[in-house]
């Protein structure tokens, strides 16, 4: 036991070392950065000036809102949709029901390179290309696949009596799946929706290809802008601007590591 | 009492072919998810299919020339330097973000706090792969931190060009994807050996196993079906490793750290070649399917059997 976690420890600090070189050197002002070693920490001060700097000439500021809202609307949406899809296939019996959800399913198996190209074309022609609808519909539709899957497996889980009595209870099938499906599955609905709201902040390949100006481009996108326009001294306001765009899905991740942990196994088997 | 008695009689099958009385609901719930994932997803995906046949640049129309972009593409040597790079990340993928995070996992099972033991590695799994790579381009500047930690301890490798020498820089970015990948595996693994029946383990210890040899005769052959689900994903999102790389290199210096995933959006979006792109999309493509077999087959079994 006591080996194990000696090369666990050390393994974990060997993890750490890059977070380390990252704090250091993003809390170093970019006058000053010469002046340090590299693997000398710098100041708190600087930390703060440096997340400013990447926050508003960095232009991370401008796309903030809109990343926030692709994050968090397009999951919700999608978790819907896919509940819907499990609740039409579990609780309703649709017919050949296990089809259509391999048909929901099989859509996220092929690479997004396989429709970035249309999606870019057929943007461009409907008006869609860099617009927060159109960054929305995309996110929403590439989440659909996964959720439908996990929600239709906790559909399954869900005697179908449970149905069947609201039924002889009189509700319509549309108060069913609102006020009695849905709640039930909250905690499913929940893990989809975190997995999926992490999977839209950290989005590179559409909003390299989907978005223009950075009022409607996500914050990753700009990240990766930031980066390839700055470099040298600046080195530390881009660091910063890694952390700062870095930090909504790691609290996240932290605060609700069960919650996470269990969308990745409802996903998995 | 009567009147719920004469509904349930309503549900009741009526003839020798049951009817299912909600069919049309039944479609109405199912029909968003259908129709979203038909019209963006399927309807692009045939329409890179025939893409691929022409020569096209986005604008006018496309016109048929056959297999003529798939010839074209497997003449092109910066094509075959991105499917060899490719072929490093999976096989990459599968030795160390997987092997690492079995290993993880292993040591850290049935431990008081493996919560903080597993934290390092599951930290840089919430980070983007652009976050990543703009950490890991700075360690890894000629003459950066890394070249700096590796004089300071005389050991060889100080003046190393990281990231401006292929194929050195597709095994550096591997690393830096390991880096990120490990904690989820480490994660699954986790999920899996909890699921494993105690009693079988304990036998084997009382019959005198111990170590690595009751892993290997008795843990392994029974996460043996996680392993699968878990090496096939592993080996897909390698196949589609795009941010990292995008964000380290941008696939050069010229194209010698190229995936397909960045070939494909190169050829589109920067030589405005539609067709050389969809053709490279497709073959991407036809890859991670036959790969994604390999653990879709469980999942679904599994899933059906439910």
């Amino acid at each position: 036991m006591i080996a194990r976690k000696i090369v666990l420890a050390i393994l974990g600090l060997l993890w750490l070392v890059p977070v380390y070189l990252l704090l250091a050197n993003a809390s170093k002002l970019p006058a000053e950065f010469g002046n340090y070693g590299l693997w000398e920490p710098g100041t708190l001060g600087g930390l703060g000036q440096n997340m400013l700097d990447a926050w508003s000439r960095g232009k991370l500021n401008s796309g903030v809102l809109s990343t926030a809202i692709y994050a968090i609307v397009a999951p919700a949406i999608a978790v819907v949709v896919g509940a819907a899809a499990g609740f039409a296939i579990v609780a309703l019996r649709l017919r050949n029901g296990f089809f259509w959800l391999v048909v929901i399913f099989a859509a996220s198996i092929f690479p997004l390179q396989m429709i970035l190209m249309p999606l870019f074309v057929g943007y461009a022609q409907t008006g869609l290309f860099n617009t927060r609808v159109g960054m929305i519909l995309v996110y929403t539709v590439i989440a659909v696949p996964f959720s439908a899957f996990v929600m239709r497996n906790f559909f399954t889980g869900v005697a179908h009596q449970v149905f069947e009595a609201a039924v002889v209870d009189g509700a319509t099938t549309w108060r069913i799946f609102w006020r009695i499906y849905l709640p039930m599955a909250v905690p499913a609905l929940v893990a989809v929706f975190i997995l999926q709201a992490t999977f839209v902040w950290n989005d590179l390949l559409l909003g390299l290809t989907l978005t223009q100006s950075a009022e409607v481009r996500p914050i990753v996108t700009a990240l990766s802008a930031l980066q390839s326009t700055y470099g040298g001294s600046t080195m530390s306001t881009v660091l910063a601007g890694g952390l700062l765009v870095s930090l909504p899905t790691v609290v996240l991740f932290l605060a609700t590591q069960r919650i996470f942990t269990r969308g990745l196994s409802l996903g998995q088997f | 009492m009567s009147a719920p008695t004469a509904r349930r009689a309503e549900l009741l099958p009526r003839g020798n072919k049951p009817k299912n009385p909600y069919w049309t609901s039944s479609i109405g719930f199912v029909a968003p998810g259908v129709l979203l994932v038909a019209v963006v997803l399927y309807l692009p995906f045939i329409w890179t299919s025939w893409i691929s046949l022409t020569e096209y640049n986005g604008l006018g129309d496309p016109e048929f020339v056959g297999i003529d972009n798939f010839t074209a593409m497997f003449a092109d040597p910066g094509f075959l330097v991105s499917l060899r790079n490719t072929l490093f990340w999976v096989i990459g993928t599968i030795l160390l973000p997987v092997g690492l995070g079995l290993l993880i996992a292993v040591l850290s099972h049935g431990m008081p706090n493996a919560t903080w033991f597993r934290l390092p590695f599951l930290i840089p799994y919430a980070i983007s792969g652009v976050a990543v790579g703009v950490i890991w381009s700075f360690v890894l500047q000629t003459n950066g931190a890394l070249s700096q930690a590796l004089s300071f301890l005389h050991l060889p490798g100080a003046d190393l060009r990281w990231l401006l020498d292929g194929p050195l820089n597709t095994v550096m970015m591997i690393l830096a994807a390991s880096w990120q990948g490990a904690g989820v595996n480490a994660l699954l693994f986790g999920i899996g050996l909890q699921s494993i029946p105690k009693e079988p383990i304990e036998a084997a210890r009382v019959d005198g196993a111990s170590g690595f040899t009751l892993f290997r005769t008795m843990t392994w052959p029974m996460l043996a079906p996680l392993t699968t689900v878990v090496v096939g994903l592993a080996i897909v999102g390698s196949l589609k490793t795009f941010d990292v790389v995008w964000a380290m290199t941008q696939g050069g210096p010229g194209r010698v750290s190229e995936t397909l995933a960045l070939t494909m959006y190169k050829e589109t979006f920067v030589n405005n070649d539609y067709g050389l792109g969809a053709a490279v999309a497709l073959f991407l493509t036809v890859i991670t399917v036959l790969a994604s077999i390999l653990y879709l087959r469980r999942q679904l079994a599994d899933s059906r059997a439910m």
